[in-house]
């Protein structure tokens, strides 16, 4: 037996696959397919603290090695979150990890704030990639002292463990990282969605209602991989690798590179039994290669000099 | 939050055969890893092949058929997902999720009777329900199946409605370029068969086609006020309400107005006009 377990904070988790958020429900929706108990945490959906109608259809588009959404932020708002999944997710066997996300620094403590208490809830992790209303809506994870400053937020109304979920879509996420982590975060998840689009050039019509949209799956694996490996290099707490995931192999490579844990978002939706399986897998394909405990494989990637050599 | 039906399951299938019908269908039959009880008409299933020649996200299709512990789907190609579908060599492996989506209304033998209007490859979800109507002791009188297509090849598979409507059902078809039928379609069909007092006015409409049929659908619907439930096929990204893909604008006035979205996969496919609308 591979000893599987980490720790992200003070959260203990059974092994080191986690849901991606908005990729596999509020709760436990999925039960049927990935039971709670094989993962190490399910994360929900963003909740905002007004429900929020999403943007209209199409809202998905899948292009030859990945796929585009504009949900919008799709939910019915944190008053029906606890009214309706905290119940379902009470006494769940694993670890329940919130996503939050608002329109302003405001918005994001006081949902903390309302969410703080409920024993429910294991973590929050703060979505970054939210439009700023008071910024010109440029994310809030684009510019690192706004980004610090929704953490700082966050952070001085919860004493549970914080990840901060970073946006690829910025010249230096290691600069995003390190403001996150000053600010208090205990975690970083990297990364949200790639910004993409799509467009038929005889009809021109593009493929998304909202024309641009966020970009996820296989296609972006290279560049999660290379995301998470700068905050991994760059920071000393933890780093929740997400992007193109898909199989133990991929969720492997993500912690040689340093990622303490990952996340398998878009690949649910051909195969919503994956997120288990891999966690299932993870024990064997550790034991072949000798490795006792998951940990010992963290950030063992090597030089690039060493690049060439056996 | 709704959740993908208790009894949906991710099977792996073996793809047993592949029959064209029409122009540009095929029948695909396959047997999944162990056997589905009977289903209800118009529920559906998320398709795709295991040896990387489909896309990444598996498409969904209604249950066609079931036959000797097999599924079998009437599927139109349009593009990548479909056409790896129709090309897929005989034992080739597929995952199949599902049983997915409500499917349509029991049709009971009391009050108006039902006409069911099927668009092209929209007569999927069709001759089951019928069957097992009938097989429930549904008069077969009370079952009125209109079938429109742009031109006869897109009408599809023609033998099962015309072995229903030896049977007692009526089925006629319709056509644009009056190559089969009715020249015109359904909805002109139904229009006519009501002045030729030929079916009462009050009546239940099923509907599954085209974007454009099931607008006029709806909009007859209201006009009349009569009762009618729609297929709908939308985008859908995961068929089992994880991806929030597949919105579909509820009625602010109906039993679903509570929220401005219903997520056709699991709160769907089927609807009824009182409780969405296409706009
Ligand atoms: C609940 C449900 C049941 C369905 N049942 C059947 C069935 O029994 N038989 C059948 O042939 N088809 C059915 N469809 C439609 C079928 O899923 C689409 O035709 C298929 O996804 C197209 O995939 P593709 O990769 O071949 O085409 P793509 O390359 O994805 O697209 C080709 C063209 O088809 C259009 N298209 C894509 N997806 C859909 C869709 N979901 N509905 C309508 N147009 C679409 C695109 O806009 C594009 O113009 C059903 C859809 C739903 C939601
Ligand atoms: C349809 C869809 C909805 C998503 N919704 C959210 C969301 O609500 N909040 C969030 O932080 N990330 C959201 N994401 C981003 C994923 O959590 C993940 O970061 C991203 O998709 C990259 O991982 P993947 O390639 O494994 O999907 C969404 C992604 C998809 C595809
Ligand atoms: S298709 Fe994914 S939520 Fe309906």
């Amino acid at each position: 037996m591979v000893d599987l377990a980490v720790s992200l904070g003070s959260l203990r988790l059974r092994n080191p696959i986690l849901t991606a958020s908005g990729t596999f429900g509020h709760g436990l929706e999925m039960r049927a397919f990935t039971p709670a108990s094989k993962v190490g945490a399910l994360v929900s959906k963003t909740v905002t603290l007004e429900p929020r109608a999403g943007n209209p259809a199409p809202r998905i588009s899948e292009t030859e090695a990945g796929f585009l959404n504009s949900i919008g932020l799709e939910n019915r708002g944190v008053e029906h979150y606890i009214a309706h999944t905290l119940p379902e997710v009470a006494g769940a066997d694993t670890r329940i990890v919130t996503n939050i996300g608002g329109e302003s620094v405001a918005d994001y403590a006081r949902i903390a704030e309302v969410l703080a208490d409920r024993e429910e809830i294991d973590a929050f992790e703060v979505n970054l990639s939210c439009p700023n209303v008071h910024g010109g809506k440029l994310p809030f994870g684009t510019v690192p002292r706004v980004a610090a400053e929704v953490i700082e937020a966050v952070r001085a109304v919860t004493s549970k463990p914080v990840f901060a979920k970073l946006s690829p879509n910025v010249t230096r996420i290691a600069d995003m990282a390190v403001a996150v982590e000053g600010a208090g975060a205990d975690a970083i998840t990297a990364v949200n969605t790639l910004l993409g689009m799509a467009v038929d050039w005889k009809s021109g019509r593009p493929a998304l209602a909202t024309v641009q949209g966020g970009y996820s799956g296989p296609g972006i694996r290279p560049v999660a991989l290379r995301c998470a490996w700068e905050c991994a290099r760059n920071v000393s707490i933890p780093v929740i690798g997400c992007g193109g995931i898909s199989s133990v192999e991929h969720v492997l490579e993500f912690l040689v590179a340093g990622c303490t844990a990952v996340q398998i978002g878009t690949a649910s939706f051909a195969d919503p039994t994956l997120p288990g399986r891999i966690a299932g897998e993870l024990d064997g394909e550790l034991a072949r290669a000798g490795i006792e405990r998951v940990g010992d494989l963290i950030g063992t990637i090597r030089d690039g000099r060493e690049a060439q050599r056996g | 939050m709704p959740a993908p039906p208790s009894d949906a399951r991710l099977l792996h299938a073996r793809l047993v055969h592949v029959r064209p019908t029409g122009d540009d269908g095929v029948v695909l039959r396959v047997r999944p890893e162990r056997e589905l009880p009977p289903l209800r008409a118009s529920r559906f299933f998320m398709l795709k092949r295991l040896d990387g020649t489909s896309p990444m996200i598996p498409r969904p299709f209604s249950i066609y058929r079931q036959v000797d512990g097999c599924l079998e789907f009437l599927i139109k190609v349009m593009g990548r997902g479909t056409r790896a579908l129709a090309e897929a060599p005989e034992g080739a492996e597929l995952s199949v999720v599902g049983p997915l989506g409500n499917g349509w209304p029991d049709l009971d033998g009391e009050s108006a009777s039902w006409v069911l209007l099927g668009g092209g490859v929209g007569a999927a979800p069709f001759p089951m329900l019928i069957e097992a109507s009938l097989a429930r002791g549904v008069a077969p009188g009370r079952i009125h199946y209109l079938l429109g297509a742009a031109t006869k090849g897109l009408l599809y598979d023609l033998d099962w409605p015309r072995d229903l409507a030896e049977r007692g059902v009526r089925f006629l078809t319709a056509t644009d370029d009056g190559s089969e039928g009715f020249h015109g379609n359904v909805l002109g069909l139904l229009e006519r068969l009501w002045d030729e007092g030929e079916l009462p006015r009050e009546v239940r409409l099923l509907a599954c086609g085209p974007d454009p049929m099931l607008h006029a659908v709806e909009r007859l619907a209201r006009e009349r006020d009569l009762e009618a439930w729609l297929s709908l096929e939308t985008l859908m990204g995961c068929g089992v309400g994880i991806c929030n893909g597949c919105p579909v604008p509820t009625r602010p006035d109906g039993p679903l107005g509570a929220w401005g979205n219903a997520k056709c996969c699991v709160e769907g496919p089927v609807f009824s006009t009182r409780e969405v609308t296409l706009g």
